[in-house]
């Protein structure tokens, strides 16, 4: 690829210090930002392994509560388990709030536990497949709040990394070879400036002698 | 400069804005972990003005590994410093507390060096797999 050069109004010494000073700054920032790379591909991989994990277990758990739900439907019949489920709805109460992964903002979601121990059915007049039952589908959805923090923070993850990667691809393959090539070129420059000069001098000196 | 490449401008903002990022979650104050644990939503003051929400369980867990006294003396989160370029970190230990809860962490005997922790890129996975809330990255200006 052929390496783009920065136009300078003036190819002059202060020119070329503050260049040189852009491409200092331009490597530093390339590397803060090679670092927050790796990071977050790091951080993204770690949920993408815990979002497939949460996956699996809420499909095992769904599959053993519906499994559980049938065989208690069956004991109990059901009209009787409708009876006894009408009394026990209760709110659900989610606490919501913001995580920062390596400056990403990133959801935080916890299932706010309801009283242990406290059930809103008779225990007398049912049995404990009712209690099973009950307690996977407090699993599930604790698994379904992890699941869904989880799955946005693998989304806005996965949204920075590509930002991120963009930046670091415009400062290594486009500003820090422009920088590079338009110092070169500045001391090119120089150089036949240099040249130039000497020449001159060396003309005047034989039109002097001349004379 | 006058002649600039085409999209320099735009890429310098992006830059700019890279740079105020990269650290501003830093927590403004770290807290302790016993006042943490007393708290109904515990969280800390990112240096942007947003709060960064812990995970109680595992303040719980670290509570669980310290003694009241060290409890006090933990403050959170803790603070990751990545190095530049190179594969090595640091978890910032500016006490007994902290070293102790990542020697527990890491399953291993850790000692600090001026206040730090030198650990490695699979150390880190271990840590953060661990203490994903009360652990936060710190990317250091100088190179």
């Amino acid at each position: 690829m052929p390496q783009q050069v920065v136009k300078v109004t003036r190819p002059t010494k202060i020119e070329l210090i503050r260049l040189r000073r852009r491409l200092a700054l331009a490597a530093r920032i390339q590397k803060i930002v090679k670092d927050r790379v790796s990071i977050l591909i790091l951080e993204f991989l770690q949920i993408a392994r815990q979002t497939v994990d949460a996956k699996r277990r809420l499909l095992d758990e769904f599959a053993e509560g519906y499994r559980t739900l049938s065989i208690t439907a069956g004991y109990h019949g059901y009209i009787a388990l409708e009876k006894e489920l009408a009394a026990s709805e209760r709110d659900l109460g989610i606490a919501a709030g913001l995580r920062n992964v390596g400056g990403v903002r990133i959801p935080a979601f916890e299932l706010k536990e309801a009283e242990p121990g406290v059930v809103s059915y008779s225990l007398a007049d049912t049995s404990s497949w009712l209690d099973r039952t009950a307690e996977l589908s407090q699993t599930c959805l604790e698994t379904i709040v992890e699941l869904a923090e989880l799955q946005r923070s693998l989304e806005l993850l996965g949204r920075e990394i590509n930002r991120t990667k963009r930046i670091l691809n415009a400062l290594e393959y486009l500003i820090i070879p422009a920088l590079t090539a338009t110092i070169k070129y500045l001391y090119m420059k120089f150089e036949e400036r240099d040249r130039e000069e000497r020449a001159r001098l060396k003309r005047v000196k034989v039109l002097l002698e001349r004379k | 400069m006058s002649g600039e490449l085409p999209y320099e401008r735009l890429l310098q903002e992006s830059l700019k804005h890279e740079l105020k990022v990269v650290n501003a979650h830093l927590p403004v104050e770290q807290k302790p972990l016993s006042d943490l644990l007393r708290e109904e939503y515990p969280h800390v003051v990112c240096k942007d003005g947003t709060t960064h929400l812990f995970r109680r369980k595992e303040l719980e867990y670290l509570a669980g590994l310290l003694d009241a006294e060290e409890q006090g003396a933990l403050r959170l989160p803790l603070l990751i410093e990545v190095g530049a370029g190179s594969g090595e970190m640091a978890v910032l230990c500016p006490g007994e507390a902290a070293a102790k809860v990542i020697a527990c962490v890491l399953d291993m005997t850790v000692e600090p060096k001026q206040g730090r922790v030198t650990i490695y890129r699979p150390q880190l996975a271990v840590i953060r797999r661990q203490l994903r809330t009360t652990t936060q990255y710190i990317f250091p200006p100088r190179v």
